[in-house]
């Protein structure tokens, strides 16, 4: 019997070894993220350290429309920015962000056969802020602006990327417009209309950010936009009604060295003033002097706001979930010459956007008291290079 | 102690030893070497589609003119279909590494991240813009870039539709998954435009992957499908790519199985002639007590532990030749099939394991009776052979029975249905029926061989003939497995010639024309060359193909194009169909015809009809003819150029066939019309000649494996012929020793012995003979027509007999020459005490 022992063992042994090694042959699966870097607008941005061989904004010129609601691809980059204050059922606060960016990757790009041939990278973000609800929802898209993909035309006016349009509502007139966009959870279907006329930002629209005069971006605003459409989140349908603000920005630079990022607000009164404002942050911690703003009146008129004509102090931070990142949440903000004294809060603290180009972008409730009688309002606060 | 004396026996035995290793080695390495060589290919087929397929669930694949951008736009923009990713693909080879095919991949970064995450990471590359805007920019993996000795920022050359192209390497690609990181090995990755314009298909996409989530969406698409295209499942395309191969991979596995077998009958051989030289031994321990259970486990223990070293060493020697194999076989699918890449060799535990136990059970298998044999033996008696030569001859009638039967069941499976592996199976029962008439065949042989051995060498050829039959035992088995080796010879040499032979007769039929112009690597000649070609002087008829692929009863289908004048038809012979109505109503577009393979397996008989999905929406079209066609097994539609420009208007011509006046000198007029066509694109001319041996050369490509196979058959017999004679010799030592000392001189017994194997050779080879022929009509009439659905004519060379004859003939002579020699050498006194020792 001893024998047959002998046998057996030796199967067995050789069945062992065939599965230990089959064993080790097995891939190990450990889990490990799929994707290599994400998009980054630095990175598509990256081969040309310097603007050489991109159109430059070096002073001011007059805008001309339709033409300047279009595209201007010989710049870097170029913006299509509109965020809003919406109110739905039972007084429900909400607030939504479309933006859609431009980029030229290659100025330098040669002529090509192909329709799919593009040096135009657009980017859209969306994101729906549900102020009651506490939640925020956002999301990215990207694509070549080739083959009606993605891209901008002036007349009729519309900017787009897949499914997600602003476009004219009529094809005669560029306003009221029709924002059509959504994503999973949420989506939005608004009617913008312009309730004053566009106001050029900074020196007739010739937006210095530094001390080079090509460090600049051409700038106007549509400061409100009465707005009404029908808000989608969760499968719920709802009616709303509300404020939108529309920014439109091209250029080929923006931040120079030493600038790190902006603080910016836009803010409409319940007496229907508007205000405009941003800070430049610099690596020391101090605010760059070309920091400005714009006031607008009921009626449509504005003027310039320096540095010096606003007080704007932190009084509230909040860190990111990924933890690296502390952003302010609420501000005090004090226009002595306009006797405007406002307290600045985040409707929601989390309106942090985690997509490629990491920012904070949200709605904020405004407080105060104008010329000593109390004044309330809404606005949007934009928080980068954080 | 049992052990020690089996082992004492097997010492003293080391030619046995040996070569019955040697056979179950040699038979486990041909089946693991095939199987690792089809299981790596189908491993790399595997990897490369899963990291090309990716997340896709569903794919749109376009008509000749592919998928329009537009429509791809709007499914997007109007659709909201946003997990679709358009690819643009095509096949070149990197000047660095000539004669290896690569994959252009045309790909937008954006559309990725959905489908495929390791080119959807791809938007972080460094300098994206550049990759985007220019035309001349590739990724490859990281491996490959290190393998070609490039890096980042170097040009690297890649040879594309007889164009040379500059390249510029523009980053490398390191995907976190295992997959994609060996399944896109010899991928380029480009951005679809620089794809487009590479392959000169601006405006189109070859497909575009979907992520459908349920079938509402699946529907959604259909409905918008553009007219021509074809919404397919992702994992049933790879399917039908796979299954395109199977029957040839099958094919294989049977050729292997064959070696196995022949490998078993050494087994069978050496067990047996291990228990017969013991038998005194044997008797001896039943004797002292040992139990016929303890004597039964004792023998089959001796053959596992043999089937186990035999088989280790199988599986060493299988790995090195599967390194040889996989080479092959990947060029084989190449050729064949698609283009596949093959870095390395996959070690599939479950081939590894399938080695183990086929090399082990058929150690085994071939034990058992020799072990049963062995119990048989009774305490104390030195059973004489004589017992168990009149066993088997008392044997012989069930032999013969048995083996009718199974002739006749493998008979009903060869004929009966329409699937592969009940052919084969088939097959193998013929080949054992047959093994199974050896023994009776050898003595009727000899019977009758003796007197005219005796007339011709007087009593030493009647001692030789009588010698062959008195150790049926032994001979028979060496016959058997001599047979089949030989059959299998003949059978696949036979089946080659016939295909061959077949492949030449078409060829020759329908490469009529003086030249055949194309654009290297599949694309469409420019109109403006069509004509020059057509209207050139020299020119007296010419015909054009086009070669596409469209939707036909709702599979992707070969389309074939031809605007071929009338008197050309002849070049095409029909299987089916009256020639004369088939081609009236081809050439008024009322029908199409299909090649032999299509209507196989489709199973299409003429007057059926075909659903086309063409660029006018579905038509339908009769079948009016099944014509020969040996160019591809996956077989294809054959249209005429005027229905093909109603139903798709699709101008392009792929290929143009060209007859000059009969003057003409070809080699110069191919010259004049290529300086006068241009290079843009640039054309290839082959004349008929050159096309064909062309052609040949890849046929003959395609089955250097069956041939290196057939050799290992060959080379497993002659072990195992050289083992069994040896056995036989080495037993007889006593009987020679006998004729020594009754006065035969050394030469004598050398004669008489070389005499003996050579008869052995001669009946195997003999009896080879049927056995090969029926194997061969097997082959080549029921195998290859399942297999790849064309019938050939069995053509048999009389010199591949005489060649398997001789082959057997010195196969048996030379396996009996050292044993014969060291029988005549040996001084009779040491023979003789020898035997009783």
């Amino acid at each position: 019997m001893m024998r047959r022992g002998w046998a057996a063992a030796l199967v067995v042994g050789v069945l062992v070894v065939m599965a230990a090694g089959w064993l080790l042959h097995q891939e190990r699966r450990a889990p490990r993220p799929e994707t290599g870097d994400a998009f980054s607008v630095t990175g598509v941005l990256s081969g040309e350290e310097e603007a050489r061989g991109y159109a430059r904004v070096t002073g001011p010129e007059p805008l001309e429309f339709p033409r300047d609601h279009g595209p201007h691809p010989g710049y870097r980059h170029e913006w299509w920015y509109v965020t809003g204050n919406l109110t739905g059922p039972d007084d429900r606060h909400f607030g939504y962000q479309i933006t859609f960016f431009r980029f030229n990757v290659d100025p330098a790009a040669p002529e090509r056969e192909s329709v799919l041939a593009t040096n135009q990278v657009w980017m859209a973000h969306l994101a729906v802020t549900d102020g009651d609800g506490g939640t925020f929802h956002h999301a990215e898209r990207l694509s070549r602006g080739a083959a009606g993909l993605a891209g901008a035309r002036a007349e009729p006016f519309r900017v787009w990327l897949d499914d997600w349009t602003l476009e004219a509502d009529r094809d005669d007139r560029y306003m009221p417009l029709r924002l059509r966009a959504g994503h999973d959870r949420f989506s939005l279907d608004l009617v913008l209309d312009a309730v004053k006329p566009p106001v050029l930002q900074g020196d007739r629209g010739y937006s210095r950010k530094g001390s080079d005069p090509g460090n600049a971006s051409r700038y106007f605003s549509f400061t409100r936009l009465s707005t009404e459409g029908v808000l989608r989140l969760d499968g719920m349908d709802m009616e709303v009604q509300g404020s939108s603000w529309m920014d439109r920005e091209w250029g080929t630079s923006t931040l120079e060295e030493g600038q790190t990022g902006w603080d910016w607000f836009s803010i409409q009164l319940d007496d229907d003033r508007d205000i405009m404002f941003y800070h430049l942050r610099r690596e020391d911690g101090t605010v760059d002097p070309r920091s400005k703003g714009v006031l607008v009146e009921a009626d449509g008129a504005s003027r310039l706001l320096s540095l010096d004509d606003v007080e704007i102090e932190s009084t509230r931070y909040w860190d990111s979930p990924l933890g690296d990142v502390s952003y302010p949440v609420a501000w005090r903000m004090r226009l002595p010459a306009e006797g405007l004294e406002l307290e600045l809060s985040a409707r929601v603290d989390d309106q942090e956007l985690r997509t490629g180009f990491r920012y904070w972008e949200g709605a904020i409730r405004v407080r105060g008291t104008a010329d000593g009688g109390p004044v309330e309002g809404v606005g949007y606060a934009e928080l980068t290079g954080y | 102690m049992l052990w020690r004396a089996s082992l004492r026996y097997l010492r003293h035995h080391p030619w046995q030893l040996g070569l019955a290793l040697l056979g179950v080695a040699l038979g486990v390495a041909v089946v693991v070497a095939v199987d690792l060589a089809n299981q790596s290919a189908g491993r790399a087929f595997e990897l490369s589609s899963e990291a090309l397929t990716g997340r896709a669930t569903h794919q749109v694949l376009g008509g000749p003119a592919g998928v329009p951008v537009n429509w791809y736009v709007s499914l997007r923009r109007e659709h909201g279909i946003r997990q679709a990713a358009p690819v643009v693909e095509g096949y070149g080879e990197l000047s660095r590494e000539p004669g290896r095919v690569v994959r252009l991949l045309g790909i937008d970064v954006f559309a990725e991240q959905p489908l495929r995450a390791s080119l959807g990471g791809l938007v972080g590359l460094e300098d994206l813009g550049a990759f985007l805007s220019r035309a001349d920019r590739v990724v490859l993996l990281a491996t490959d870039l290190q393998r070609l000795g490039v890096e980042p920022g170097d040009s690297i050359g890649l040879e594309l539709q007889g164009r040379s192209r500059q390249l510029v390497v523009h980053g490398a690609l390191e995907p976190a998954r295992q997959t994609d990181a060996r399944g896109l090995a010899d991928v380029l990755v480009m951005d679809i435009s620089a794809a487009q314009e590479l392959l000169g298909r601006e405006g189109q996409l070859d497909r575009i992957d979907l992520v459908l989530d349920d079938s509402a969406a699946v529907a959604r698409v259909r409905e918008l499908l553009p007219p021509g295209a074809q919404l397919v499942e992702a994992e049933s395309r790879n399917a039908a790519l796979r299954e395109m191969t199977r029957a040839f991979q099958l094919n294989l596995t049977a050729f292997s199985l064959l070696a196995l077998v022949v490998g078993g009958f050494l087994i069978y051989n050496t067990m047996t002639f291990s228990v017969v030289q013991r038998r005194p031994l044997l008797g001896m321990l039943r004797a002292v007590g040992v139990s016929r259970r303890e004597l039964f486990s004792l023998v089959l223990g001796e053959a596992v532990v043999l089937g186990l070293a035999g088989t280790l060493a199988g599986l060493l020697l299988g790995y090195a030749l599967a390194h040889v194999l996989l080479e092959l076989v990947t060029r084989t699918i190449n050729d064949l099939y698609f283009v596949l890449s093959v870095r390395e060799l996959h070690l599939a535990p479950a081939s590894v394991l399938q080695g183990v136990l086929l090399g082990l059970g058929m150690t085994i298998l071939a034990a058992l009776s020799p072990a049963r044999e062995a119990t048989a033996v009774p305490p104390r008696a030195a059973l004489s052979r004589a017992r168990l030569e009149s066993t088997v001859r008392r044997r012989l009638p069930g032999l013969v029975l048995a083996g009718t039967l199974l002739a006749a069941v493998a008979g009903l499976l060869l004929t009966a249905g329409r699937g592969l592996a009940p052919a084969f199976a088939g097959m193998f029962l013929m080949i054992i029926a047959w093994a199974l008439f050896v023994p009776w065949l050898m003595q009727l042989a000899m019977r009758l061989l003796a007197p005219v051995l005796g007339a011709v060498a007087g009593m030493p050829g009647r001692m030789a003939a009588r010698g062959v039959e008195a150790g049926l035992s032994r001979t028979s088995v060496a016959a058997a497995a001599l047979m089949v080796a030989v059959s299998a010879v003949i059978g696949v040499g036979v089946m080659v010639d016939s295909f061959r032979y077949t492949f030449s007769v078409w060829l020759d039929s329908t490469l009529r024309a003086d030249v055949y112009v194309s654009v290297p690597g599949e694309a469409p000649l420019a109109p403006g060359q069509v004509e020059a070609l057509r209207n050139a002087p020299e020119v007296v008829g010419s015909s054009t193909a086009r070669y596409v692929r469209v939707v036909a009863n709702g599979d992707r289908s070969r389309l074939r194009v031809f605007d071929l004048p009338a008197e050309l038809e002849e070049g095409f012979s029909f299987k089916e169909g009256n020639p004369e109505t088939a081609w009236r109503q081809f050439r008024l577009g009322e029908a199409v015809l299909v090649t032999e393979p299509y209507a196989w397996h489709r199973e299409l008989a003429v007057d059926d009809r075909l659903t086309l999905a063409t660029a006018t929406g579905e038509q339908r079209v009769r079948v009016a003819g099944i014509i020969h066609d040996y160019s591809t097994s996956e077989g294809a539609v054959v249209m005429h150029r005027n229905l093909y420009q109603r139903w798709w208007d699709d101008p392009d011509v792929d290929s143009v066939a060209l007859y000059f006046t009969a003057d003409t000198d070809i080699e110069e007029a191919g010259n004049r019309l290529r300086a006068a066509t241009g290079s843009d694109p640039p054309l290839q001319f082959r004349s008929n000649r050159e096309l064909r041996r062309l052609s040949l050369d890849i046929f003959d490509q395609t089955f250097t494996i069956t041939q290196v196979l057939r050799l290992l058959a060959v080379v497993v017999a002659v072990v195992g012929v050289l083992s069994a004679l040896l056995a036989l010799t080495l037993e007889r030592s006593r009987e020679y020793a006998v004729l020594r000392a009754t006065g035969m001189t050394p030469g004598q017994l050398w004669l008489l012995v070389s005499t003996q194997n050579a008869l052995v050779g001669l009946v195997a080879g003999l009896l080879a003979i049927p056995l090969g022929l029926v194997m061969a009509t097997v082959l080549t009439l029921v195998i290859n027509q399942r297999s790849f659905g064309w019938t050939m004519q069995v053509l048999v060379e009389p010199g591949i007999l005489l060649q398997a004859v001789g082959l057997s003939l010195l196969a048996a002579v030379l396996a009996g020459l050292y044993p014969s020699w060291r029988m005549a050498a040996t001084p009779p006194a040491l023979a003789l005490r020898e035997d009783t020792g």
